[in-house]
């Protein structure tokens, strides 16, 4: 008996409060003594004498075909045992339930389920060997994963959002510059300076996307992420430059005729 | 397990068309009007046989005799089986019993010490044959 075919029962003997309260006990047993579900109200002692004494019943009763249905009347109370499947439906209820509503949970609604169950998904009930050893070969979180990750329900609105809003960028192309310190009061100690033609590029590149810093690395690994504006010299001096003020080469532990790595910050 | 109590002085036993009719004294007045209420019953479309167990008496009319024995297990175990059940989920004083096979069903009832076993087809209004005994 899988552990889904037994919660499957459970929830169905659950509602039985709900729908009738007088019925005060509810379990689904086999004769083996194997307990399917329990609505919680009944000890195991209380089954375990049961399936006893309805087994007794059962050897005996195969001279009329066996147990299709058990009921006890009782002064206060009525216990039934409806058979379905080689699996048991025990329910006891007060005497003033309404027998229509008792019947129709215990002989038709119930027995119905499992036959269905049965028939529909038959390697839930039966056939559970195969699917037992699939479950101990895998962990558990291997086994929800792909439940929790539907293929298609999640991708297509990641893919559509990547499209629409975010459309795809190039990855920001690293230019090798060779630095040129620079100084003076008119200098902004935070802002570097970049050959205008490469500056051009990355505007091309990035159409509407307004690049405001740059990414320099040395060649020792140290990085940094500053404002950067376009030499104003128009030379070809310019080319491969980068004018980099006192404060951040301090920063870099670099100094003028090294070589950074420079790429323009995307946001 | 069937235990017919039995008598020492007054045994009958008779044997009709395909009908065992085992009568072992009748002084219990309960049992002589139980003993005349199933033979009334026993006559109705779909009942098979009876049995009637008292203390010191029984009586069996099956139709089916080959069945006799198996029929009086039968019918000892759900009185029996019967009391533990009822003990344990508080159901109180009981009042019948009813199994009902692929084809057959029992119904079985205690009034004070006799013990009342009727077999019918499924097809038999069992509830109708709870309230004539009960009459």
């Amino acid at each position: 008996m899988t552990e889904a075919y037994s919660t499957a029962l459970q929830t169905i003997i659950d509602e039985f409060k709900n729908i009738s309260p007088e019925i005060t006990n509810t379990f689904i047993f086999k004769k083996n003594g194997e307990i399917v579900a329990n609505n919680e109200t009944t000890t195991e002692n209380q089954i375990k004498k049961l399936i006893a004494a309805f087994n007794s019943i059962a050897d005996q009763a195969e001279t009329i075909g066996g147990i299709e249905n058990l009921t006890i009347q009782g002064a206060n109370s009525q216990l039934n045992i409806t058979s379905m499947n080689n699996r048991h439906l025990a329910t006891v209820s007060s005497r003033a339930a309404d027998q229509k509503i008792v019947k129709t949970l215990t002989r038709v609604l119930v027995p119905t389920v499992v036959k269905l169950v049965d028939q529909i998904a038959p390697e839930l009930s039966e056939n559970e060997l195969p699917q037992t050893t699939k479950l101990e070969d895998k962990p558990f979180e291997e086994i929800m994963l792909p439940v929790e990750e539907p293929s298609h329900n999640e991708s297509i609105p990641d893919a559509s959002a990547s499209f629409s809003s975010e459309p795809l960028l190039p990855e920001p192309p690293v230019n090798q510059f060779m630095i040129e310190k620079i100084g003076g009061l008119l200098v902004s100690a935070d802002t570097v300076r970049v050959d205008s033609e490469v500056i051009a590029k990355w505007n091309d590149l990035y159409g509407d996307k307004q690049i405001t810093q740059v990414h320099i690395e040395t060649l020792e690994g140290k990085t940094t992420t500053c404002k950067f504006k376009p030499i104003k010299e128009k030379n070809c001096n310019a080319k491969g430059i980068i004018q980099i003020p006192e404060k951040i080469l301090q920063a870099l532990q670099t100094s003028k005729g090294k070589l950074v790595m420079v790429k323009p910050v995307i946001t | 397990m069937l235990k017919p109590k039995t008598s020492t002085n007054e045994v009958e036993t008779v044997f009709t068309n395909a009908v065992a009719v085992i009568s072992v004294d009748e002084e219990n007045s309960a049992f002589a009007s139980l003993s005349a209420s199933l033979a009334e019953i026993r006559k109705l479309k779909g009942v098979i046989g009876y049995i009637l167990r008292g203390n010191t008496s029984a009586i069996i009319d099956l139709a089916a005799p080959d069945k006799i024995i198996e029929y009086a297990f039968l019918s000892s175990q759900m009185h029996d089986s019967s009391q533990e059940i009822t003990k344990q989920f508080n159901l109180g004083e009981t009042e019948s019993i009813l199994v009902e096979g692929k084809n057959v069903k029992v119904l079985c009832m205690s009034i004070g010490e006799n013990k009342i076993s009727v077999f019918m087809e499924k097809s038999a209004t069992h509830a109708w044959i709870i309230k004539r005994i009960l009459l």
